[in-house]
């Protein structure tokens, strides 16, 4: 079961209540009653409730508390006192099911995200719950680690006979795999069906501000090339679309899209001078013997919104943090504005180059919302002419009427807003975001990546976002650079980058679903991709043929008349 | 040239300061915040030092911690080499041997030098270095032979019992030191705040060094001045003060956050449900264990023998 819903629509709340921990644990007042076969799980103790409904947390570095991966397995049947065979037979069994067989003695300090993940999952399963429950288990995970944690809680399901249910946003990461998907609104449950009816109806999900998979979208927007309903994978796409209309029409517009690009391309390296802000100019980062950043030769040009992408561990960060001198470059140098940047001048350089860390809570340290923004104006000597000045930095971020609030009242997107805002009072002209996207439902996602246009469209600046969370920046950075293994891989148009498909899954990073179904359908031939929902059924539609196609039977062109729900602008954004 | 008050105050201003001064200075080079994670990081492996019986880990230091009050000096040297001799076979990471070093080797040379700094012996007094008036007013006369030796003898005791601390902290895994303190008939709880404690530490290490990162990403300068830059330090001083009161509540919020989720799971995963808890692992005793405690025995006794035959005895007083 996928339960999701807006942040702070009461999914988490309900996890905790599912595995009996409200109101024994957590306080709060408890009406209703949340039962298992019959018992009330609210009257039993916490270790008698997770025999029964077991919960994963969101952050695991937080419930891992031994040392070894099976020590921290061990850790639960230990507690109950079972019998030395029967402790070892559950850590076998979890670490078999969760793929650690052959990580029993490392250390959980040294695993990665996803091993982490499902280190805890295998800790909850010790204590054999009929029901597991995991609160954004997908979070913090790259592609290849949300897919080792999936695949782990499929075989559950399919295999052990485990129910699982999955608190997450990540919806159509999950939804593929999901029998039932429910959906909460404003501490509700206002829908619950299963995935291929879940969309049937829009507005429960535009009403809780979720928002819908771009397949469905798709498939909704073109209707006729979906005969047989929504399709919740790219795989089930593409099973479907392959030999179809719709295949010949994308090509045709591919084509088109091509000539194109190239007319657009070409007017625009030959028209713009470049001006980098930022360079990297053979830059190489050791760290022990291993090599985090190797041999990278990359410009940033003024104006520019520059997405890093890549798989956990592959430099992202420890390249964009040389920036503002945090590391030191083994070999090459770093520039801003053709200045080298000295390493570990960190707060000179960040009145140049401000650096949006992914935990936005550690980068607030006083006690209003004004003190805050007006912080950096205490510290340091303010540039003439500022991107913004504090006032303008409470009517642009909406902090209006609560400048005298604590930033910890504020709501987790508040608190990114208020970092954000007071990185940006008075100083930079480059703004790099490490990870901004990761962890927050689609609607905040949006709503963070709107105020980053809106930045850039006041002030101008260039904006670098380091991530492997590409939902939403697909569509709206002017260049991706993938980073594998240290190295440069691909650089250049997200629409060409993310045709790629192979390659980026080969560094660990899965494209987006449109863009791997374009790929899917036209192999080498997809030099370009469309990346929103919107300009692809337009293409795909603009090119259909006159003929009654294969699929749905009608004219795709007259079918969108025929079907109002089919019409583009009935699909939310 | 020596005979001069002010290059005597200078270098007696410098014996002061100036070796102390040495500590952080090796901290900040040669360990930082992030190196303190390798001083109690269990270090998964697979050694005889390893697999030994947990209660007799526990008992080591404390029965070499015994050894180093109540013998001389003298056998003391011998105890000391005892207890740096595991080391050499766990052949730990150069890193950790270099964290390693510094924390210990830096408050030993403290307390050592501070030793011949203040302690006094009885008359007549042999003097390294007399300091003159101008600096004995801060209530050391000089550095003495004396007081060397026996700041010597001190740090060696304090070292026999903090190196096979941490000898046992990086080879034994927290759940052995579990089992252990309730096979000593120790509540629970003692066990379960020490697997917490040594599990969060490094924890805590990673958090302070990501908060330090983010009050300079804000603007706030924590650069160092040079060591002659003298007019800058109390400037560095009153900086670094103030950023401690600045990370105190991202800090303290993160944590309370922390401590609430690991609580939740602690209760789930059944902490408390049984008086006795199981054991992944088989205890059983090996021959290295039995060698372990026969020679571990054989000390005390030989050690309490020889303490009270006034053979190798601490003599006090």
């Amino acid at each position: 079961m996928l339960v999701t819903g807006a942040s702070g629509c009461g999914k988490s709340t309900l996890a905790l209540t599912l595995a009996g921990l409200i109101p024994s644990r957590v306080h709060g007042e408890l009406r209703g009653k949340v039962t298992f076969g019959g018992r009330p799980l609210s009257g039993l103790k916490p270790y008698e409730a997770s025999q029964l409904v077991g919960l994963v947390f969101q952050n695991p570095n937080l419930q891992l508390i031994n040392q070894t991966v099976q020590s921290e397995v061990a850790f639960g049947p230990e507690n109950l006192a079972l019998p030395q065979p029967e402790i070892a037979a559950r850590v076998s069994w979890c670490l078999e099911v969760t793929g650690l067989a052959g990580m029993r003695q490392s250390a959980t300090t040294t695993l990665s995200g996803g091993q982490k993940q499902r280190t805890a999952i295998a800790a909850t399963l010790a204590m054999r719950p009929r029901i597991l429950v995991l609160d954004e288990p997908l979070s913090d995970l790259d592609p290849v680690g949300a897919q080792e944690v999936l695949g782990t809680l499929r075989r559950l399901a399919r295999d052990e006979g485990t129910g699982v249910v999955v608190v997450e946003h990540r919806v159509d990461e999950v939804a593929p795999w999901a029998d039932r998907v429910v959906l909460m609104d404003d501490g509700r449950i206002i829908m619950d069906r299963p995935p291929r009816d879940a969309w049937a109806d829009q507005q429960p999900w535009a009403k809780a501000g979720v928002g819908i998979p771009d397949l469905i979208r798709l498939a909704h927007a073109v209707p006729d090339a979906f005969p047989a309903g929504v399709p919740l994978s790219v795989d089930e796409a593409l099973d479907v679309l392959r030999g179809s209309w719709f295949e010949a029409a994308l090509a045709r517009s591919g084509a088109a899209r091509g000539d194109a690009a190239a007319a657009r391309a070409a007017g625009a390296y030959a028209g713009v001078p470049a001006v980098p802000v930022l360079s990297w100019e053979g830059v190489s980062v050791d760290f022990g013997g291993n090599r985090a950043v190797d041999d990278v030769t990359l410009a940033v040009n003024a104006g520019e919104w520059v997405a890093v992408v890549g798989a956990n561990g592959s430099g992202k960060s420890t390249l964009t943090g040389l920036t503002v001198g945090l590391g030191k470059p083994s070999s090459g140098v770093v520039r801003f504005r053709g200045q080298p940047v000295r390493p570990g001048r960190v707060f000179e350089h960040a009145a140049q180059v401000a650096l949006l860390l992914q935990a936005a809570d550690e980068m607030l340290f006083e006690t209003t919302v004004i003190r805050e923004l007006e912080f950096g104006g205490r510290f340091r000597a303010q540039p003439a002419d500022p991107v913004l000045d504090v006032e303008g930095a409470v009517e642009f971020f909406g902090f209006r009427g609560l400048e005298q609030a604590s930033p910890w009242e504020l709501s987790q997107g508040g608190r990114q807003r208020l970092a954000l805002a007071a990185l940006l009072v008075g100083a930079p002209g480059v703004l790099v975001l490490d990870e901004p996207t990761t962890g927050q439902d689609a609607e905040h996602m949006r709503a963070f990546l709107r105020l980053l246009e809106a930045i850039r469209a006041h002030t101008g600046l260039t904006v670098v976002t380091v991530t492997h969370d590409i939902r939403g920046l697909a569509s709206r950075a002017s260049r991706v650079v993938l980073l594998g293994d240290g190295k440069v891989r691909l650089d250049g148009p997200a629409s060409q980058v993310f045709a790629q498909c192979d390659e980026l899954a080969r560094w660990g990073v899965l494209a987006p679903p449109l863009a791997r179904l374009q790929a899917g359908l036209l192999g080498a031939a997809a030099g370009e991709v469309l990346l929103d929902v919107d300009s692809l059924a337009a293409a795909v539609l603009a090119h259909a043929p006159a003929a009654v196609p294969s699929h749905g039977g009608t004219h795709p062109r007259g079918s969108a008349a025929a079907h109002p729900g089919a019409r583009l602008d009935a699909v939310p954004p | 040239m020596m005979s001069s008050l002010l290059v005597r105050t200078l270098v007696s201003y410098l014996l002061v300061f100036g070796v102390p001064l040495i500590l952080p200075v090796a901290f900040v080079k040669l360990v930082g915040l992030g190196g303190l994670r390798e001083l109690v990081t269990y270090e998964a492996r697979d050694t005889p030092l390893h697999r030994l019986d947990p209660r007799l880990k526990v008992l080591y230091p404390i029965a070499m911690g015994i050894l180093s009050i109540l013998l001389s000096w003298k056998f003391m040297l011998i105890v000391f080499g005892l207890s740096i001799l595991p080391w050499f076979w766990l052949r730990p990471s150069s890193q950790r041997i270099r964290v390693l070093t510094v924390m210990v080797i830096g408050p030993a040379i403290g307390g050592f030098w501070s030793q011949g700094l203040y302690y006094l012996p009885s008359p007549p007094i042999h003097f390294l270095y007399q300091f003159p008036p101008t600096i004995s007013w801060l209530g050391s006369p000089g550095l003495t032979t004396y007081g060397l030796i026996f700041g010597l003898e001190q740090t060696a005791r304090v070292l026999v019992t903090v190196s096979t601390s941490m000898l046992i902290l990086v080879t034994t895994d927290v759940s052995d030191f579990t089992w252990a303190f309730e096979r000593f008939r120790m509540p629970p709880q003692v066990g379960f705040a020490l697997t917490a404690a040594l599990r969060f530490l490094p924890e805590m290490v990673s958090r302070t060094t990501l908060v330090l990162r983010a009050v300079e990403l804000r603007g706030y300068d924590l650069s160092r001045p040079r060591w002659y830059q003298v007019t800058r330090w109390p400037d560095y001083v009153r900086r670094m003060s103030r950023c401690v009161v600045l990370i105190t509540v991202p800090l303290l919020v993160g944590t309370l956050r922390g401590t609430t989720t690991m609580a939740m799971v602690a209760d789930a995963r059944g902490f408390g449900a049984a008086r006795r808890r199981g054991s992944l692992k088989q205890h059983q005793i090996a021959a290295i264990d039995i060698w372990g405690y026969a020679v571990l025995i054989a000390l005390v006794v030989t050690a309490l023998v020889l303490n009270y035959l006034h053979i190798g005895a601490r003599l006090y007083g």
